[in-house]
């Protein structure tokens, strides 16, 4: 969102100012590069813009349909709006937003180069793998999470940390097994993010090479059968059944064993360039191979090729295209209709495997994302009710420990879904997890995770609201992107106006109610779903 | 009105769904689930996991086998009917063969009475005698420490998911989750339960009390069957606000044990009462996961006393007053005591022991044929040892386990709990229920 659109005068004492003056020299040098006047004010407001900590700001909502549509399209794109966005995304009509977020063209806020690309892992990851293993596991593991939170959180690109997250799922690593969280900043920065959008066989391939994936699905105990050790399947087996074909394809263990013979020796450097992937000659089978599912003969003597040969096959198998297409379909819409899911896997094979050619009719088409049928509620994961509660207010946070200790609680510790099957995306595998949701709605809009804030009233500032029916309304608006008196937000009124009510009877100050209100707005079963 | 479900007829009803297919689990799940009512008293789990390599020898001591006095000169335990040594360090007497350590003696009427089995020389195919690799074997339901890497207790709540979850189906009563419940997305690590309840934060100077319960009723009335239709969302937030109704109501500060049962100080005593108080509280407890350090005894383990025998002492005191504290409950809680292997079955020269193979098991619940020890005895003779001079392992503990989900969760699934194993004959603890 256009950061003007936020210059408005900010109080002397706001909270946003106070946190960002902790981080004051390195904000003086970031106003100079990009050239900022000096002046305090709009230094201050330059640091926010640059922070991308834009407090909420009361927008009147557009009239429906037209904001229902922005609503959904962010929802289901991207990690739900941030103040104003259902408004700008209303203006702009949803085809055209989907179609820049599809080019992924769109000026980075800079509140993500401010805040990940300093986080010292992101940095070794795309410069010195092997440094990271001088880093402890607790930092690994926080900074991990915290560049994809911050990313979902504070970037604009919002389909591609979508789908960062998507295949980050798709391709699981557990942090915890071997040296996992020493490898996993590579491979997010190597193999996942930059073919997000990109070729479906390049990230595959490079998802092969991935020390991480290597180590995690312990290829580098896949060797020739010789003294004392053979073939590991378990690498063979998860790229056929999770990250390919899929395990209803018709394949067979015979094929297992093949494909894992030809990855034999694919292993990871453990002292010279230690964490980088190597292939080692003598651990290779180079026996003739033969992989019926997959019609292929490998020929003796291919060394390091006989991987790529596999790999070629499978990301341009119909049924790879039938399993991405459907994959994708029920994350962006919630199920896979068979005439859409034929024609994105139609996309995909004729596009070589062009993971944003398969995107377009699950996105565009009439059947597609915006549909009718799309509209469904779809359960949001953890992962997703937390990016989208700090979007919806607006939170200037560090997405550090604190939140992540919520995230965790609520069920989903990034990086950390030991099956290489990724965090489920169905209802009914979060169903235990409302309390903890309840408890970080509450805190959240109460101010009390440390490193991140929120100012609630913002909201409301300007809006000249009279009665608590108002306030009501609007923190509806700004917070859940709806009119209050939408159907699917009526009872969510009724309930938050009794609530009001009642506090205001117990005498309970202004600010706190609007944070107890605004908490269990978080908290209702419609800020649950997307 | 909110209809109660038992956890015994979710299970039902959710293997019979999956049974059907997983396409026709929700629909097959919910037909069988509306209609039950009847208030049933439901099984429970309870995994008890010796952190540390526990001394199998020294826990149930084979006096029948010559060749254990050989092998533990200093801490072998005298025979039960050893006149020459004094009463207090003898073994208590099992069977011809075996006896308790001493300081098990809690444990004593609940094995002659049929409530408790042992099995010895159990164990899995770890050979790195590593506790980490040897820990994320058994935990993980595998034969070594490759291959898929979530809990097997994880992947039982997998295949008999129930929908909605019951907030409480699988808790760990630890600060963090143990490698058994990884992957089972339903699963709560509380380190204590008074965690399980909404906890707003607090504002100036206001009663919190006062608050809390203004924003519970609040969600109450967001959740009802009134606010959105009767759907999965809505119905898993109730059943949510009956589990912390259910915590509030047995209030785990002040719950007071039944039947005389004192539990000693200490860590496992706590979660032991914690899970008596959420097995009587019924908010559809199926699993509860502890764990009791300690047990890496390389140095000063001791024989009737030393460090082995304080947490025996501890072990045993605990589960005697869980049992007893249990009252009725008592036949439908299955506990199982694993460890990740037993030790080295010669002494080393600091009157302790190292890291070994077979280990033991105990089983305590009702429904299984108690009083007897299980499996077959390797022997402690030069050739029947395996590598540096360890217990034989006789008998897969998945062998254990998968009888135990079958019998007592009602999942037969066990080709999908433990991929990687081929049952073999079962041990025969069920065998009068089969």
């Amino acid at each position: 969102m256009a950061p003007e659109a936020h210059g408005r005068a900010e109080s002397e004492t706001g909270a946003a100012s106070r946190t960002v003056a902790s981080s004051l020299p390195r904000l003086l040098a970031a106003a100079a590069a990009t050239g900022a006047a000096a002046g305090c004010r709009d230094l201050r407001r330059e640091a926010q813009r640059l922070t991308g900590s834009s407090p909420p700001v009361f927008t009147p909502l557009p009239p429906d349909p037209a904001a229902a549509d922005a609503l959904h399209v962010l929802n289901r794109i991207g990690a739900g709006p941030r103040p104003g966005d259902v408004s700008q995304v209303a203006a702009m009509g949803p085809h055209a937003w989907i179609e820049e977020q599809l080019a992924d063209k769109i000026d980075e806020s800079p509140a993500v180069a401010w805040r990940v690309n300093t986080l010292d892992t992101v940095q070794m990851a795309t410069e010195a793998p092997d440094a990271l293993y001088s880093i402890d596991y607790g930092q690994l593991q926080r900074e991990l999470s915290q560049a994809a939170l911050l990313r979902m959180v504070y970037s604009r690109h919002q389909l591609r940390e979508t789908l960062a997250d998507f295949w980050t799922n798709h391709f699981n690593i557990f942090a915890l097994k071997n040296e996992g969280s020493s490898l996993i900043p590579t491979d997010t920065e190597r193999v996942i993010r930059p073919h997000v959008l990109g070729s479906f066989h390049e990230m595959l391939t490079a998802s092969s090479r991935s020390p991480a994936m290597l180590a995690y699905l312990d290829n580098n105990q896949n060797r020739r059968r010789g003294d004392g050790g053979g073939p590991n399947e378990n690498y063979a087996r998860e790229l056929m059944e999770l990250h390919t074909v899929g395990v209803h394809s018709g394949y067979t263990i015979r094929d297992i064993q093949a494909v894992a013979r030809c990855f034999t020796g694919h292993a990871v450097m453990v002292r010279w360039r230690r964490g980088e992937y190597s292939f080692d000659a003598n651990q290779h089978d180079n026996g003739m191979k033969h992989i019926a599912f997959l019609d292929l003969t490998v020929p003796a003597g291919g060394g390091e090729r006989d991987a790529g040969m596999v790999l070629e096959r499978l990301a341009a198998h119909p049924a790879t295209a039938h399993f991405v297409a459907s994959k994708l379909a029920r994350r962006f819409i919630g199920s896979s209709p068979e005439p859409l899911v034929a024609r994105a896997a139609a996309a995909f094979l004729r596009s070589g495997s062009d993971i944003r050619s398969t995107l377009r009719p699950i996105l565009l088409d009439a059947d597609g994302l915006l549909s009718r049928g799309a509209r469904t509620p779809l359960w949001k994961r953890p992962l997703d009710m937390v990016a989208s509660a700090l979007r919806a207010v607006g939170a200037d946070t560090d997405c550090g420990e604190p939140i992540q200790r919520h995230l965790a609680a609520i069920g989903q510790p990034l990086y950390k879904w030991p099956m290489p099957d990724g965090f489920p995306d169905r209802a009914t595998a979060w169903t235990g997890s409302l309390l903890p949701r309840w408890n970080f709605a509450l805190a959240l809009a109460g101010n009390a995770i440390p490193g991140t804030r929120v100012e609630i009233w913002r909201a409301l500032e300007g809006a000249h609201l009279v009665t608590d029916g108002e306030r009501i309304d609007a923190l509806i608006a700004a917070f859940a992107g709806r009119h209050a008196h939408a159907a699917d937000a009526e009872f969510l009124r009724q309930s938050l106006g009794k609530h009001a009510a009642n506090a205001r009877a117990a005498g309970l100050p202004e600010s706190d109610l609007l944070a107890e209100a605004s908490g269990l707005l978080l908290a209702s079963p419609l800020f649950q779903t997307r | 009105m909110a209809i109660r479900w038992t956890r015994r007829e979710l299970i039902a009803g959710a293997t019979l769904a999956a049974a059907a297919g997983s396409g026709a689990r929700l629909s097959a799940l919910q037909s069988v689930t509306l209609g039950a009512r009847a208030p049933e008293v439901s099984d429970t789990l309870v995994v008890l996991f010796l952190r540390g390599g526990a001394d199998g020898l020294n826990m149930v001591a084979p006096y029948g086998d010559d060749d254990y006095y050989r092998l533990r000169p200093a801490l072998g335990l005298p025979a039960p009917n050893d006149a020459r040594s004094s009463a207090a360090a003898r073994a208590l007497y099992l069977d011809p063969r075996f006896g308790f350590h001493p300081r098990l003696a809690p444990l004593l009427p609940l094995f002659h009475n049929g409530q408790l089995a042992v099995i010895h020389a159990i164990g899995s195919g770890d050979q790195t005698r590593s506790h980490f690799e040897a820990m994320a074997t058994m935990e993980r339901g595998l034969s070594h420490d490759t291959g898929a890497s979530g809990g097997w207790l994880a992947r039982h709540l997998e295949c008999t998911a129930i929908s909605p979850q019951p907030p409480l189906r699988a808790v760990a009563i630890a600060e963090t989750m143990p490698d058994s419940l990884r992957g089972a997305s339903a699963a709560t690590a509380v380190s204590s339960l008074n965690d399980f309840r909404l906890s707003p934060p607090v504002i100036g100077k206001r009663p919190q009390a006062t608050r809390t319960s203004a924003l519970t009723d609040s969600i109450r009335e967001m959740y009802g069957p009134t606010a959105g239709g009767d759907d999965l969302l809505h119905s898993a937030g109730r059943e949510t606000l009956r589990a912390m109704d259910a915590i509030a109501r047995i209030d785990p500060n002040h719950y007071r044990p039944e039947f005389g049962a004192i539990y000693p100080k200490g860590d496992l005593g706590d979660g032991l009462r914690q899970a008596a108080a959420l097995i009587k509280g019924d908010v559809g407890l199926e699993i509860a996961c502890l764990d009791m350090g300690g047990w890496d005894t390389h140095v000063a383990q001791g024989r009737e006393i030393g460090l082995h025998a304080l947490r025996l002492a501890e072990l045993g005191e605990s589960l005697a007053a869980f049992a007893r504290d249990l009252g009725p409950h008592f036949g439908h809680v299955t506990t199982l005591v694993m460890t990740e292997f037993g030790r080295r079955a010669a002494e080393n020269s600091g009157f302790g022991t190292d890291h070994g193979r077979g280990g033991c098991m105990f089983l305590m619940g009702g429904g299984f044929v108690g009083g007897r020890v299980y499996g077959e005895w390797p022997g402690l003779g030069p050739d029947r040892l395996e590598g540096p001079g360890d217990l034989r392992v006789t008998t897969d503990y998945r062998r254990v386990l998968s009888e135990v989900l079958a019998a007592r969760l009602r999942n037969p699934r066990a080709d999908l709990v433990f991929p990687e194993y081929t049952p073999s004959a079962p041990v025969g603890l069920f065998r009068r229920l089969a």
